[in-house]
């Protein structure tokens, strides 16, 4: 079975599909409480900037009403050592989104699903429902992300050297030895729109949002999760979200997990707003 | 001129014996570089001559005088990055290059205040993201004038294009592409001249470049030849009789069989360094680079043919033989360093030999004409990645304590990426029978990383960081018997020695150092007899040449390049420029960057 979740939010279907983005908390309201400390990073969107642009920071503020407590952003540019360097030092003490059960930290109760997805032209029309669909080993230029199971599938469905080129072309030809180097997943989307790249598989949450801004339809089809390596070791394609606090801190950990218990529509909203391909968390 | 006149005008008729007319012809080109590279007044390769011997039989300046080396003239590029290789001499005139944007200048000897012409190529600047180490260039090849093109210079240029300019007035005869930029490929080498071709590398193996050698007709660009180091036979120029010498090196198939799936597509081994030539046999030797991606994980098996010593027919292309030094490089120890010729006595008989310094830290000394192991060994006692190699079956004794694999973090692992020996055009006095060369001292610790984020996704990749070796500086100066193995001297220096060295009948050795001196070396005994503190730091290597019956030596000064990379970046951080940064950070205190050509003279 093959899910497909075509993006209501496209330009000019807003009104209809009612995709406004309501789940947005009183940008008047003022906590009182002590101030928490937020572990975020500087600039990986669509989770989080400076700016407060991304949907992690949209749930701080939903967070910070919740508890009513003041919300003190520690921003970190690495995404490799914000446990060890930001969390773990006591700099900060909260993780918007983290994988549920990261055994780094405490991890809440998941309040998202969701699933690495592929993306591509709605006027293809491209026979795309898992990795074993024939168009995967026809396009040209696959866009993905090192590191992640994607990548892990490239390889599994021998794609992986024909579109290395690409993939290092996508970072300006960085290393990855000794530096942190981002892959913008806007540009990704982009290079699908544009028709660069055919197909992209990305992680739902991390795309949704360029795919709904999208002016050439985009559609996006979640994988579903029966991805098998070459040695027919499972790849997992679907996973839950989870906020996080240090080892021990399980204080905040029951503040955050009541956090969201009580608002776990609102959250729904408002990662539905994102456009985020939502599972069942069962 | 008589005969050229008939042979042309006798048209398709006449084709067979103008075929045959046109390979004299060739021979006779080739000879004429031969010979000019003999002449003291000329310097026409950036390896001086075919055999890459670095090395003058000049000696006005020797150990007795060259205290009295004074600086008679210098010219900056304009070009403050790392200046790499150094100039060509050639008739009087003195053709200086630079790194990106790679301009050249030719420069009169007798009138050295004044540009006599200049060429300012257009390239695409996206070149200077791709470049992983700097922007460097290591300079200039010289072909002179046949019937069928004028005195020319070649370049190859940083975005991927090859360039051939008359060397009389500084106009582009032609232009090619080699290396496609959006593709990651860019040019850094020199190109070397045989024959009627010229012979053009390859760069960005890090980036999954399949490497590959290029020979071009030297009349209008057209490609004669094109081998690559890694995929089918036929590619890679192996055929009947490859390494009939030595099976054992391996032979046929394995530039796919010793690959995982198709990872020989994006597998590397480009050869962005130097050759040297084989008139008589009408062989070529250069070494291709590492293997690619740099993370050993992702490709297991010997990665044949990367990090391997070629000879090949030059009219082909054609591989002789091929020996791998480091089968599955986990270090990034890329293998396109100097080749130096030599004829030597091995086991009571003169044999034409190669001897090769690579940046895994083992010298290997092969015949060069069916590639038999003469000898390989340690350029310093301190290489412990390998215990030893087995003159058998050529292969390293590894030390697993010092692999890179990805459940290992390996300390102290020595030479670091950069090799005990990188770049540098090293020399070889005949009569003394000795190699000099240059070395950097320098080790790392190597700690693979894996690092979770989210939904599955890992971060995967190495930290690196470089720092002096065990004897504590950063370089040092070896004479070596490339037979035995034999060190007659070495002397210590504070920053590596990264553009190598050139010897004459002097009985001197000069280079050229990081922190701006350029050195003259007792070559006897490697006692230090004369230096000078040049504008910038070196990266490239000195010559020599006689103008008007008077002895010059002359160097690039504008550090840069990979040791160079934290001044010319601006890198604090000790981990960037691939770990560069932390092994050179005392350098910002002895030098700054600036380009330019010095030249010097006794009074």
């Amino acid at each position: 079975m093959t899910l497909k979740l075509k993006i209501p939010c496209l330009i000019g279907a807003a009104l209809i599909s009612g995709c406004a983005a309501n789940a947005q908390p009183d940008i008047n309201w003022v906590a009182t409480g002590a101030e928490l400390k937020v572990c975020a990073a500087e600039d990986e969107m669509p989770y989080s900037n400076k700016k407060g642009e991304g949907f992690e920071n949209k749930l701080t503020r939903l967070l910070s009403k919740n508890l009513n407590r003041k919300i003190k952003y520690v921003y970190w540019d690495d995404p490799r050592y914000f446990v060890r360097d930001y969390l773990n030092k006591g700099q900060c003490d909260v993780v918007i989104g983290v994988d549920a059960g990261d055994p780094r930290v405490l991890t809440t109760a998941p309040y998202y699903r969701s699933a690495y997805s592929f993306i591509s032209r709605e006027d293809d029309d491209l026979d795309l429902h898992d990795w074993d669909s024939d168009v995967l080993r026809s396009v040209k230029r696959i866009g993905y992300i090192p590191g992640t199971p994607s990548e892990i599938m490239i390889r599994a469905i021998g794609r992986y050297s024909d579109t290395f080129n690409y993939n290092k072309a996508l970072v300006g030809f960085k290393s990855r030895r000794n530096q942190y180097v981002k892959y913008d997943v806007n540009k990704i989307v982009d290079d699908v729109a544009s028709g660069k790249a055919e197909v992209a598989v990305l992680w739902g949450p991390s795309a949704a949002r360029y795919v709904k801004a999208s002016t050439t339809p985009l559609t996006m089809t979640v994988v579903p999760d029966n991805a098998t390596r070459a040695d027919g070791k499972k790849v997992g394609q679907h996973y839950s979200t989870s906020m996080a606090v240090r080892k021990g801190e399980t204080v905040l950990l029951k503040q955050l997990n009541q956090f969201i218990k009580q608002q776990e529509s609102d959250i729904e909203d408002l990662l539905e707003a994102e456009g985020i391909p939502l599972l069942s968390k069962s | 001129m008589r005969i050229k006149q008939f042979a042309r005008n006798m048209g398709v008729t006449l084709l067979a014996s103008s075929a045959i007319f046109a390979l004299s012809q060739q021979a006779h080109a080739n000879k004429k570089l031969d010979d000019l590279s003999e002449q003291n007044t000329n310097w026409v390769m950036q390896t001086k001559d075919y055999g890459s011997s670095h090395f003058s039989d000049m000696y006005q300046i020797n150990i007795q005088n060259v205290h009295k080396l004074k600086p008679v003239w210098s010219f900056s590029t304009g070009v403050l990055n790392g200046h790499e290789g150094g100039p060509l001499v050639v008739d009087g005139i003195m053709y200086v290059h630079s790194p990106f944007p790679n301009n050249i200048f030719a420069i009169d000897l007798d009138e050295p205040e004044k540009i006599l012409w200049e060429y300012k190529p257009k390239q695409n600047p996206a070149a200077r993201a791709v470049a992983c180490c700097d922007v460097v260039n290591r300079g200039l090849a010289y072909a002179p004038g046949t019937k069928d093109y004028p005195p020319t210079i070649f370049q190859d240029q940083l975005d991927g294009h090859v360039v051939a300019i008359n060397a009389k007035t500084g106009k582009m005869l032609w232009k090619i592409e080699n290396s496609d930029i959006s593709m990651g490929s860019t040019l850094t080498s020199a190109p070397f001249v045989a024959k009627d071709m010229v012979i053009v590398g390859s760069a960005g193996a890090e980036l999954g470049v399949r490497g590959y050698a290029t020979a071009y007709k030297i009349k209008d660009g057209s490609q004669v030849w094109r081998v690559y180091a890694t995929g089918p036979d036929e590619d890679i120029g192996i055929g009947k009789g490859f390494n009939d010498a030595n099976p054992h090196y391996g032979q046929f198939g394995l530039g796919t069989k010793t690959w995982e799936d198709d990872a020989w597509k994006i597998g590397g081994g480009t050869n962005w360094g130097w050759y040297a030539y084989d008139s008589d046999l009408e062989m070529l030797y250069y070494g291709s680079g590492n293997p690619a991606p740099w993370n050993e994980t992702m490709r297991p098996g010997d990665n044949k043919w990367t990090m391997t010593i070629w000879g090949r027919d030059v009219n082909t292309g054609k591989a002789k033989f091929g020996y791998q030094k480091t089968p599955h490089d986990e270090w990034d120890y890329a293998g396109v360093n100097y080749m130096g010729l030599s004829e030597q006595m091995v086991d009571g008989k003169m044999t034409k030999l190669l001897t090769h310094p690579d940046r895994n830290g083992l010298v290997y000394t092969l015949n060069r004409e069916n590639g038999d192991l003469v000898n390989a060994f340690k350029i310093d006692d301190t290489v412990n990645w390998v215990k030893k190699v087995d003159l058998k079956t050529g292969l390293p004794i590894r030390d697993p304590e010092y692999s890179t694999h990805m459940d290992h973090e390996a300390k102290g692992i020595c030479p670091s990426a950069m090799g005990y020996h990188n770049q540098g055009i090293e020399s070889y006095d005949p009569n003394k029978k000795l190699f000099f060369m240059g070395t950097n001292h320098i080790c790392m610790d190597w700690e693979p990383f894996m690092l979770p984020y989210r939904a599955g996704q890992f971060f995967v990749g190495a930290t690196l960081n470089m720092y002096p070796g065990p004897k504590g500086t950063l370089g040092q100066v070896k004479a070596m018997d490339g037979v035995t193995g034999e060190f007659k001297w070495e002397i210590a220096e504070k920053f590596a020695v990264w553009g190598g060295t050139m010897a004459t009948a002097g009985d001197l050795v000069f280079y050229g150092t990081l922190d701006g001196y350029i050195k003259a070396l007792n070559s006897k005994n490697g006692e230090e007899l004369w230096k000078f503190k040049l504008p910038s730091g070196v990266i490239g290597h000195p010559i020599t040449y006689k103008h008007n019956g008077k002895q010059f030596v002359s160097i690039y000064y504008g550090v840069g390049g990979w040791p160079g990379v934290g001044l010319v970046f601006d890198l604090q951080d000790p981990t960037a420029g691939l770990g560069a940064v932390g092994a050179f950070k005392e350098l910002a205190h002895y030098t700054q960057m600036g380009g330019g050509v010095m030249t010097f003279a006794l009074d």
